[in-house]
């Protein structure tokens, strides 16, 4: 199994590679299973963490909120 | 569960013998954060001669001293700029507001952090959603975003919930009322008075606000909002519902709001905050349903661990049953119903402001008021409700101007009130909160004539 990369193929550290799982695992929360204010401040949350993926190239996702 | 009528189901509905374990659980937990990061309660405790493990249940709260405006003030004074309130330094903060120096001091300095404005503006969310907002709503901020905090964690919140927010910072009235039309904002925020200042602009502009897209407004600033003639005036004004906030800038956000029952009250968000209602005399408890001092011990903000500061707010809490809603968070019947220092006392008679707004509201023909004071050949106190009257009206007024005055007499203990007529547009009008006492008397209260 390859090792996980950024956008640009350079191999994640291993603070990179969990600050990606914490995004995916955030991500992965956002249901409409939640109480309004669970959703709002996971929204929030991701919209954050999303910035600081972004701003290390590691995904090119984009959250939906 | 998203489609939920409460922001937060699990505490807006938990039983109050859970909710009373909660409060304690955090205010043990403040009081020793209090003790531990800010210099001003520690010295406070330790006067007292309390100590954080004293703290043990919600109850333990009336061994713990007030804290007051004044202390703080003179710590602040002390200890300029911030004080040994805050319990973080500059560095660790992120945002700088003031008090709206109402009073005419020095206005309160206040630091918060990143995660004290988070909380700040999940406050204003208990309100926003329990008033009936929701994504997609286009909420529109007369507000001019200064460091006066008033509706800035508002934005915050209604963003976080995903609504269109529609700032419109240093505009002027007509623009404001041109956008809320143009962007066909569906919920509006501003003070009662401003509120009804932007309905009087939109007839100016011939725009019909009860067709319009608004359908909510949410109030907050002054007492206003749970008048309800005042209310009612601005309801019919702007075909919408209105809900009453209460908010202030040393907790740095709302602690009651109304929900869409619209109970004729503001429910305490209790799981944030601990509200007492004190006799102001005696500091001493009052029971429901009787008139006091709200006292406010907030748990939610990092940088200013604020325990039982006296508000000055005069209120009536009453059980959450009043309302029907669901919510266990008990209920102030009437929102904030003035001020402790508010009472004017007029030839030995006690008038509150908002007493005579109450009245002066049920007047359509009276478009905006102001309340003055002097004192007659040296010695006699004389109160006078001037009154500009709404277009329409001027032919009907000598009548409507006698009955006005007969009807402020009767409800404030046969005191003499003159009614004037103001030229129009002569009184002046208010974006933030409305100071409609003009008091020019020699000696203010001491006439007994």
């Amino acid at each position: 199994m390859s090792k996980p990369t950024d956008v640009m193929g350079t191999p994640l550290t291993e603070a990179e590679a969990s600050l990606l799982a914490a995004y995916r695992g955030l991500e992965a929360l956002l249901t409409d299973d939640l109480a309004p204010s669970v959703h709002a401040n996971i929204s929030e949350a991701l919209a954050s963490l999303w910035q600081a993926v972004n701003d290390l190239a590691l995904t090119d996702d984009r959250p939906a909120v | 569960m998203r489609g939920s009528p409460y922001w937060n189901p699990k505490t807006e509905t938990m039983p109050r013998e859970q909710l009373r374990a909660l409060q304690g659980h955090r205010l043990r937990l403040t009081v020793e954060r209090a003790y531990r990061t800010s210099a001003f309660h520690k010295a406070l405790f330790d006067q007292a001669g309390v100590k954080p493990a004293d703290i043990r249940t919600v109850d333990d709260i009336v061994r713990l001293p007030f804290t007051t405006r004044d202390a703080w003030m003179d710590n602040q004074a002390e200890h300029a700029p911030f004080g040994q309130m805050c319990a973080v330094t500059p560095d660790e903060a992120i945002r700088y507001h003031t008090t709206s120096g109402t009073s005419g001091r020095t206005p309160l300095r206040v630091l918060d952090t990143r995660t004290d404005w988070k909380w700040v503006a999940d406050m204003w969310c208990y309100g926003f959603h329990g008033f009936g907002v929701r994504p997609g709503d286009r909420v529109f901020f007369a507000f001019s975003y200064g460091t006066f905090i008033g509706f800035w964690g508002a934005h915050y919140g209604t963003e976080k919930m995903g609504c269109l927010v529609l700032p419109s910072g240093n505009m002027t009235t007509p623009n404001r009322v041109q956008l809320i039309h143009d962007m066909q904002a569906t919920v509006v925020c501003a003070t009662p008075t401003y509120a009804l200042r932007l309905g009087q602009e939109a007839e100016n502009l011939g725009i019909d606000l009860p067709s319009g897209s608004v359908k909510r407004l949410i109030l907050s600033g002054e007492p206003a909002g749970s008048i309800p003639a005042s209310k009612k005036l601005v309801e019919e004004q702007w075909g919408a519902k209105a809900a009453d906030t209460a908010g202030m800038t040393e907790i740095g956000t709302i602690m009651m709001f109304e929900c869409e029952h619209q109970p004729g009250g503001t429910h305490i968000i209790e799981d944030h905050f601990i509200e007492e209602v004190i006799d102001p005399a005696t500091g001493e408890p009052v029971d429901y349903g009787e008139q006091g001092e709200r006292v406010v011990t907030s748990f939610g903000r990092t940088a200013i661990p604020l325990v039982r500061y006296r508000s000055r707010d005069l209120v009536i809490k009453v059980p959450h049953t009043k309302c029907t809603c669901g919510r266990s968070f008990d209920v102030y019947d009437g929102g904030i119903r003035g001020r402790v220092d508010d009472m004017l006392l007029v030839r030995g008679t006690n008038v509150y402001p908002r007493a005579i707004e109450a009245i002066v509201r049920e007047y359509l023909a009276v478009d905006e008021f102001q309340i003055r004071l002097w004192t007659k050949d040296g010695i006699r106190d004389e109160i006078a409700v001037r009154c500009e009257v709404r277009p329409g009206f001027e032919d009907q007024w000598s009548g409507i101007a006698k009955r006005l005055g007969s009807d402020l007499s009767h409800n404030i203990e046969g005191l003499g009130i003159h009614v004037e007529r103001a030229e129009a547009g002569s009184l002046p009008r208010f974006e933030l909160k409305a100071k409609r006492v003009k008091d020019d008397r020699v000696v203010k209260g001491a006439s007994h004539v």
